[in-house]
């Protein structure tokens, strides 16, 4: 039994937030979900959707997504979908349509689960959050604490996210999961490439759903620029993340098959993007 | 807490308790029994409503978040005479015990009113939020295909 307030002003919603033993409520599919499991059990319940809706964004190579900005907005935005095709292709793979017309990228981050979809993309795209009231801006992956633990003071609030676009680059993205809708990934992983003939001028590596938060190597990534890109790279590589990578049992899958997945994935993406 | 929205093209307006779900309220309060609760968590879609043009499991929404809003429940539809969808639903056989069949319908609805003439992939990527456990689909989505070309 929760109290619910809907401010208007960012000052109001940071005072309530402040105060009370809350939770922010914009999409609500995770949230609604929790509560009535029990597996929270907030005091306040801070409606975000009082504040005004500002439009999405774009500053030359980036994208702002501010607060309450849903799955739906995105995918609707043509400008996104064109120069956004990989996160287009997450945001796709995510909950059903329903679950994509009350979602928000910035609540999937405050959630800071290891299998958020949304917030591997955030790992790959150079994701900074803008915090509200003390209007930093931080990295997005130095905000993630561990599973559904943020870095933020109690009075502040994600207020609006931002990417940076990848041009040129190729993607892979796999999510492994039971079935196609409504998938809580097993293991995910997205590889972006970046390539001068066939050498390899930048790359990023992330894993979602093997560790308490995305998994992200920068001294690996680092490690192969300047190397040829080639299935033998890409053995070496899997053989690399399958050492380092230790990932839990949990009800979806075992650490053992995970394992086996961090593996198979790595070698399925280099044909992958060999292909196109 | 008193709110204020549009029910089915009305203008509603209801005392609600803060922590109540907008399913229990359409169904319970507003006596829309179309809207009904399968899991509860946002997997089976039996209680998709349509909120502001787009289609939205209700156990994962709020009553007091319906305030200012528009809502619509196949009851609506029944009302305005709307029921190309429903009628295409029984010419093809796509109800079997009928418990997932009114949010398959608003879900339906809101596929038709984006894209009137969907492809199959496009038909199954609009539906993947309701489950049935009759059906085996193949029906629903003949039923989807003949309300598109709007045949009687």
């Amino acid at each position: 039994m929760f109290r619910y307030y809907k401010p208007h002003t960012i000052n109001e919603l940071s005072e309530l937030k402040a105060k009370y033993d809350s939770k922010l409520l914009s999409g609500g599919t995770d949230l609604m979900v929790k509560m009535r499991a029990k597996v929270i059990n907030p005091e306040v319940v801070i409606d975000t959707k009082g504040l005004e809706k500002e439009e999405i964004t774009f500053d030359g190579s980036k994208i702002r997504i501010p607060l309450n900005t849903t799955y739906d907005d995105l995918l609707s935005n043509n400008e996104f979908c064109d120069r956004f095709p990989m996160v287009v292709d997450i945001i796709k793979q995510i909950g059903s349509p329903q679950i994509r017309n009350r979602a928000t990228p910035i609540g999937n981050i405050g959630n800071a689960s290891p299998a958020g979809d949304f917030l591997l993309a955030t790992y790959l795209f150079h994701g900074y959050a803008e915090i509200k009231p003390s209007n930093k801006k931080v990295r997005i992956h130095q905000l993630i604490d561990g599973p559904g633990r943020l870095r933020l003071k109690p009075e502040e609030f994600i207020y609006s996210i931002e990417l940076k676009e990848r041009k040129g680059f190729k993607y892979y993205y796999e999510k492994v999961g039971k079935r196609n809708a409504m998938n809580i990934a097993i293991i995910s992983l997205g590889v972006l490439v970046k390539l001068d003939g066939e050498i390899i001028e930048e790359i990023k590596i992330a894993y979602g759903s093997v560790g308490p938060t995305v998994v992200r190597f920068k001294d690996i990534e680092d490690g192969v620029i300047g190397k040829k890109f080639s299935k033998e790279l890409f053995e070496e590589l899997a053989e690399k993340y399958y050492e380092r990578i230790n990932p839990i049992t949990d009800v979806r899958a075992t650490a053992d098959y995970r394992k086996k997945m961090v593996k198979n994935l790595m070698l399925k993406s280099y044909y992958n993007l060999n292909k196109n | 807490m008193i709110i204020k929205f549009k029910l089915n093209g009305k203008d509603v307006e209801f005392d609600v308790l803060e922590h109540k779900r907008a399913l229990d309220f359409l169904r319970d309060d507003m006596r829309m029994t179309s809207v009904k609760e399968g899991c509860g968590e946002g997997e089976c879609g039996a209680c998709t409503i349509i909120l502001n043009g787009k289609n939205v499991n209700s156990c994962m929404v709020l009553a007091v978040e319906l305030d200012g809003q528009e809502v619509w429940t196949l009851e609506g539809l029944n009302e305005i005479g709307d029921t190309k969808i429903q009628d295409a639903y029984i010419e093809k056989g796509a109800i079997q015990c009928g418990f997932c069949t009114p949010g398959f319908i608003m879900s339906t609805k809101v596929l038709l009113d984006k894209n009137p003439n969907p492809s199959e992939e496009e038909i199954k990527e609009g539906l993947e939020g309701n489950l049935c456990r009759c059906t085996g689909y193949t029906k629903i989505i003949e039923a989807v295909k003949f309300a598109a070309r709007g045949e009687k």
